[in-house]
C-alpha cells in the first residue's frame, strides 16, 4: 500500500539528546600474587587497584559522541571515543592494553633489565653441569615473565550519501616486556629472559563504490613491523674456551607487507544468483641487517650479503556463486588460489657450529614457495518445507617446491541434513570423508635432510579422514526453557606413514539449557567436551620402527550461572561459575624402554563472578563484585633451574594458586537515563 | 521500506501508533540506537522514514480493532525462533543495509546457514552485545559451543577475558576468505598482532610458511603456547632424523630418573627455540 507519512509527527518519540553517561569508580582488593591470574586482567599482585569504568555519550545538532572506559585503573585498560555526523563521517579513536603475564615463579641469574645482552653475576663459577654451579643458588634472582601490548586506534570514514564510501584506519601495537628464551651452545642450554621491543604499525584504507546489484571495493593494506633489538647475547654459565663464552642469537627481524585488494559482489537478477570476487597481491619485504656468523674473532668469514634482501609476492584471488534455480534448490560454487612466491635470493652460507667450528659445507637457504586451490560445490535441495538435504564436493590442490611433496590433491565429499518441522525445533546432521594424496613423497629429499626414509610428515602425507557432527537445537516459543547440544568426530588415518603421526581422532561434544525463569530471571547449564587421540611411530636404530605413542588428550567444561535483572527494583545480581578440567595422558611403547606412561598433565580451572548492583535513586547505585579463581596445574616439564644437568632454566613452577579479588564501588548516571514517551 | 501493492496498510500515525501500547523501557531503548535517529535521513526514524514499520512492517492491521477471542495479526518478528520466516526478517534489514553489510551478506555462509541478523544482533539495545568486544563471543558461543568448550582450556587466546573479540579473526558477515577470517589465509590473519613471525626469515621452517594451524589450535590448547600436541612428540611428527630426534622421550627421562634434556623444559625448544625461522647467518638448525 502506498504510505504519506508526511503526518507522521513521531511526538512521542524519546529521541535521544543531550548529555547522557554512566560511570563506575571502585575498589578491588586481591588476595593473592598470581601471575596467571592477572593474565590479562591486570590484577596479578596482591593488594587494592582503584578502578574506573564507563560510558557516555552527547548529542548536539546532529553529532554524535560516544565515549567507553573500561579498567582505566589496570593494566587491562581500555579507552574508545568516536564522533559520526549521522552517518555522513565518522571518526574513532582507541586506545587498550593486553598484559600477559605468564611466570612471577621464575628466576635467573641474569639480572639485566633490559637490552640485548646479558652478562654473568660477578663471581660465577663456571661448570660443566648445571649441578656444579656452586654459585647458582646464590645468583639466582626473581624475573617476571610477561609483557604488555598497547594498541592505538584512529580511523574514520566518509560516507557522502551517494555511490562511495571512503574509510581508513591506523592501528600501532607496542608491545614489551620480557618473554624465555633458549641459547644454546653445542650441548648446553641456558634459558634466558628476552626482551620485547615490538612495534606494529598497520594502515587500512578503501573506498567503496556501491550501486543497486553490485558492490566494489578497493582497499589497501600495510603492516610495518619494527624489532629495537636485532639480536641477544649471553656469557655462558657453563665451561667455555674463551673464544665461545659470549653467544648470540639473532631475534625477530624488522619486516613489512603491503596489499592491494579489489573485492566486491554482483548481485544477478536471476536466480537469486550472487557472484563475488577478491584479487590481492601483496608483497613482503624482510632487509634487516644480519648479525656475523659467529662472536668467535678466530672464526667466521665475511658474510656474502649485510642482509637478506627477503621478498615475498603474494596472489590471492576468489571467486564465490551462489544460485537458486529453482525454488527448492541452492547451489554454491566457489574457488579460491593462494600463493606465496618467496623471492628471497638464495646464497651459499658457511654456517659456524656452535661458535667453535666451521661447517665446511655452505648451506644454500631454502626460501619456501607455495601455492594452493582450494574448490568447492555444494546443493541444497527441500525435499519438504521442514526437512531439506544438502551435499557438496571440495578439491583442494597445493604445490610446494624444496619439499618431500611437490603436489598433494585433496578430494572431500560430505552431505547433510536438515530437518525444521517447526521453528523452535532445528537438527542437523552432516557426514563426510576425504582423501589427500600426494604425487610422490620424495625420500631423496628427506634423506637429504638426514630423515628417517620412512618418514611421512604430518602435514605432507596421505591422509584418510571421515568426520561427522549432529546438532540439535530446541527454543520452544512458549516455553521458558531451550536446550541445544552438538556432537562432532573426526578420524584420521595416516595410512602411509610407518613412521610419523599414523592417526588421530577428535571428538567434541556440547550441551547447553537455559531457562527464562521469568521476565528478569535467567538460568543456564552449559557443559563441553573436546578431545584428541594421536598415535605415533618412531625408529631410534634410524630403520623400521620401532616405538610407538600414543598422546590423550581431554578437555571438560563446566559452566552454570544465574541472571536476575528487574525491570523494577533496585537489586541486580550476575552469578556465573565455571570449571574446566584439562587432562593429557602420554604413553610409550618401546624396544628400548617397553611400555611406560609420562605422569598425567593436569589443569584444572575453578571461576567464579558475581556482579550486583543496588540502586539508591534513580541516578546512584552501589557495585559489588568478587572474582574468585582457582588454579592447579601439574606439568613434569616445568622443573627446577638445576633439576637439567646440560639446561640451565628459569625454574618455572606450575601454576597453583587461590585468589580473590573483591570489589565495591559506586555507579552514578549522568544526563536524562529513563527513556519517556514525550508528552 | 518500499511500498508494495499487496502489502497491507500502515498505520495512520506511525510510531505514536505504536507507542499507544509498546511504551516499555526495553522496547523505548531503540531510541538510545542508530536506528532512531531523526538527523539521519537513513535511519528508519529519519525523516520521511517509516519508523517502527520501517523493519516490522506495515502495521495498520495489528494495531487495529479486534473482536473478543480474535486474534490479533501478527507483525513481523525477529527472533530466531520467529513465526517470521528467516529470509523475510533479513530482507528487512538487508534492504538498508545492502550497501554496507547485505552486500557481504548474500550467498555467505551464515546465509547459506539461514541464519537470522537478529540471531546475533540485538536491535533495541542501547549497546548491542555483538558489537562489543568484552561480550562478543557469548553471542557467537550461543551457536559456536565447541568454539565456547576450547576458548576455557588452559592455554587460549584472551576472548574469555574479554580481551579479543571472534571478530579479530572472523568476519561474520562473509568473506570469500576461507572460515570466514579476515585476512587473505591463516597465516595472515595471525600476522595482524604477530608480525614478527611474518618474516621471511634466512631460514624457514617449511610448515610455519603455510599454515600456523599446522601446531598450534588458535581456540585453546591444554598445552603450553596453544600447541596441538605436547613437544617432543609434536615435533617427532615430522623429525625422526638419526640420533637425537628419533628416541622416544618417555618415562626415563624424568627427573627421578635420567632427566632429559629433550623432555623437559621446553623439550626440543631448548636448543631448537627459534621454530619459527631464523634470521641469523649460523641458524639453519633453527638454534639461534
Amino acid at each position: 500500500a502506498e504510505v504519506d507519512t508526511s503526518e507522521w509527527a513521531c511526538e512521542a518519540c524519546p529521541f535521544d539528546d543531550g548529555y547522557r553517561a554512566k560511570v563506575s569508580a571502585g575498589a578491588t582488593n586481591v588476595s593473592d600474587d598470581a601471575a596467571r591470574f592477572g593474565n590479562y586482567t591486570g590484577y596479578d599482585e596482591e593488594g587494592a587497584y582503584g578502578n574506573l569504568d564507563g560510558y557516555g555519550r552527547y548529542n548536539k545538532d546532529g553529532y554524535r559522541l560516544d565515549y567507553s572506559m573500561e579498567n582505566l585503573g589496570l593494566e587491562s585498560r581500555a579507552f574508545g571515543l568516536s564522533i559520526d555526523s549521522a552517518g555522513l563521517f565518522g571518526l574513532n579513536f582507541g586506545y587498550r592494553e593486553i598484559p600477559f603475564r605468564r611466570f612471577d615463579t621464575t628466576r635467573t641469574i641474569f639480572a639485566q633489565p633490559t637490552g640485548d645482552s646479558h652478562t654473568l653475576p660477578s663471581g660465577w663459577v663456571a661448570a660443566g653441569t648445571t649441578g656444579a654451579m656452586t654459585a647458582l643458588a646464590s645468583s639466582l634472582q626473581p624475573r617476571l615473565i610477561g609483557s604488555d601490548r598497547q594498541i592505538i586506534d584512529f580511523g574514520g570514514f566518509y560516507d557522502p550519501r551517494n555511490d562511495f564510501r571512503f574509510y581508513a584506519d591506523f592501528r600501532r601495537q607496542t608491545k614489551d616486556g620480557v618473554d624465555i628464551t633458549s641459547g644454546s651452545s653445542y650441548a648446553q642450554a641456558s634459558h634466558l629472559p628476552r626482551f620485547i621491543d615490538y612495534e606494529t604499525n598497520t594502515v587500512d584504507a578503501g573506498v567503496q563504490y556501491r550501486a543497486e546489484t553490485f558492490s566494489v571495493t578497493l582497499a589497501l593494506y600495510g603492516s610495518f613491523f619494527s624489532n629495537k633489538n636485532l639480536g641477544l647475547s649471553w656469557e655462558t654459565p657453563f665451561t667455555a674456551t674463551p673464544e665461545t663464552s659470549v653467544l648470540r642469537m639473532a631475534q625477530q627481524p624488522d619486516n613489512h607487507f603491503q596489499q592491494v585488494s579489489l573485492s566486491g559482489k554482483y548481485l544477478v537478477n536471476h536466480w537469486d544468483t550472487v557472484v563475488a570476487f577478491l584479487a590481492a597481491v601483496g608483497q613482503g619485504e624482510q632487509d634487516d641487517a644480519l648479525l656475523p656468523y659467529t662472536s668467535n674473532p678466530d672464526l667466521g668469514a665475511a658474510l656474502p650479503s649485510s642482509s637478506l634482501n627477503g621478498k615475498v609476492d603474494t596472489l590471492n584471488y576468489a571467486l564465490t556463486v551462489t544460485s537458486r534455480p529453482l525454488e527448492k534448490l541452492r547451489a554454491r560454487f566457489s574457488y579460491r588460489y593462494d600463493e606465496r612466491d618467496n623471492g628471497t635470493p638464495v646464497t651459499a652460507w658457511s654456517r659456524v657450529i656452535v661458535d667453535l667450528l666451521d661447517s665446511g659445507q655452505p648451506e644454500p637457504n631454502a626460501p619456501y614457495s607455495y601455492d594452493r586451490g582450494h574448490a568447492t560445490t555444494s546443493v541444497e535441495y527441500a525435499l519438504r518445507d521442514d526437512l531439506r538435504v544438502s551435499a557438496g564436493y571440495e578439491y583442494r590442490q597445493m604445490n610446494r617446491d624444496l619439499q618431500e611433496v611437490a603436489e598433494q590433491t585433496t578430494n572431500e565429499g560430505w552431505g547433510q541434513l536438515r530437518w525444521q518441522p517447526v521453528a523452535w525445533f532445528d537438527l542437523r546432521a552432516k557426514g563426510g570423508a576425504s582423501t589427500r594424496g600426494v604425487d610422490r613423497y620424495d625420500t631423496t629429499v628427506a634423506v637429504s635432510l638426514g630423515q628417517n626414509p620412512l618418514m611421512r610428515k604430518y602435514n605432507l602425507a596421505y591422509r584418510y579422514r571421515e568426520y561427522g557432527e549432529v546438532v540439535a537445537s530446541i527454543m520452544p516459543l512458549e516455553s521458558p526453557v531451550s536446550f541445544s547440544a552438538s556432537v562432532l568426530f573426526a578420524d584420521d588415518d595416516y595410512k602411509e606413514s610407518l613412521l610419523g603421526l599414523n592417526g588421530s581422532e577428535e571428538f567434541r561434544a556440547t550441551a547447553d539449557v537455559s531457562w527464562a525463569v521469568s521476565d528478569s530471571a535467567f538460568v543456564y547449564l552449559a557443559y563441553g567436551r573436546d578431545s584428541l587421540d594421536a598415535h605415533q611411530a618412531g625408529s631410534e636404530q634410524f630403520g623400521f620402527w620401532d616405538w610407538s605413542a600414543f598422546h590423550e588428550d581431554r578437555f571438560d567444561h563446566l559452566g552454570a550461572g544465574v541472571s536476575y535483572r528487574p525491570t523494577e527494583g533496585p537489586l541486580s545480581l550476575r552469578v556465573d561459575y565455571s570449571r574446566g578440567n584439562g587432562d593429557t595422558k602420554i604413553e610409550y611403547d618401546s624396544l628400548s624402554g617397553g611400555r611406560n606412561s609420562l605422569p598425567e598433565l593436569e589443569s584444572t580451572l575453578d571461576s567464579l563472578r558475581v556482579e550486583a548492583s543496588y540502586d539508591f535513586s534513580e541516578r546512584l547505585a552501589a557495585t559489588f563484585s568478587l572474582r574468585y579463581e582457582k588454579f592447579e596445574l601439574q606439568d613434569w616439564a616445568l622443573v627446577s633451574p638445576a633439576a637439567l644437568p646440560n639446561v640451565l632454566t628459569l625454574g618455572a613452577q606450575p601454576y597453583d594458586y587461590d585468589v580473590v579479588a573483591a570489589g565495591i564501588g559506586i555507579r552514578y548516571r549522568f544526563g536524562e537515563n529513563e527513556i519517556t514517551l514525550a508528552e | 521500506r518500499a511500498a508494495d501493492g499487496d502489502m497491507p496498510d500502515y498505520s495512520r500515525k506511525g510510531a505514536d501508533t505504536c507507542f499507544q501500547c509498546h511504551d516499555d523501557q526495553a522496547m523505548l531503548a531503540v531510541f538510545r540506537t542508530k536506528h532512531a535517529r531523526p538527523d539521519d535521513p537513513r535511519s528508519p526514524f529519519g525523516h520521511g522514514q517509516l519508523q517502527c514499520e520501517a523493519c516490522h512492517g506495515p502495521g495498520d492491521d495489528h494495531a487495529g480493532r479486534v473482536r473478543r477471542g480474535q486474534e490479533r495479526p501478527a507483525i513481523p518478528a525477529f527472533a530466531s525462533n520467529s513465526t517470521t520466516p528467516v529470509e523475510d526478517q533479513n530482507a528487512y534489514c538487508v534492504e538498508c543495509h545492502q550497501a554496507d553489510t547485505g552486500m557481504a551478506w548474500h550467498g555467505s555462509t551464515h546465509d547459506v546457514n539461514t541464519l537470522s541478523c537478529s540471531d546475533c544482533h540485538t536491535m533495541h539495545i542501547e549497546r548491542d552485545p555483538v558489537l562489543t568486544t568484552a561480550t562478543q563471543a557469548e553471542v557467537c558461543f550461543g551457536c559456536h559451543q565447541q568454539q565456547r568448550t576450547q576458548s576455557m582450556k588452559p592455554y587460549a587466546h584472551p576472548v574469555r577475558q574479554g580481551k579479543m573479540a571472534c571478530t579479530s579473526c572472523h568476519n561474520p558477515h562473509g568473506d570469500t576468505t576461507e572460515r570466514l577470517l579476515a585476512r587473505s589465509n591463516v597465516n595472515a590473519t595471525c600476522y595482524d598482532c604477530h608480525a614478527e613471525m611474518r618474516g621471511p626469515f634466512l631460514w624457514e621452517h617449511a610448515p610455519v610458511v603455510e599454515d600456523c594451524n599446522g601446531c598450534h589450535n588458535p581456540h585453546g590448547s591444554n598445552q603450553p603456547g596453544m600447541l596441538s600436541m605436547r613437544a617432543p612428540m609434536l615435533c617427532q611428527s615430522c623429525h625422526s632424523q638419526a640420533g637425537h630426534p628419533s628416541i622416544p622421550q618417555d618415562e626415563r627421562g624424568l627427573p627421578a630418573n635420567v632427566p632429559s634434556a629433550l623432555l623437559l623444559g621446553q623439550s626440543c625448544m631448548n636448543c631448537h627455540d627459534q621454530v619459527h625461522g631464523s634470521n641469523h647467518p649460523s641458524g639453519s638448525k633453527l638454534m639461534r
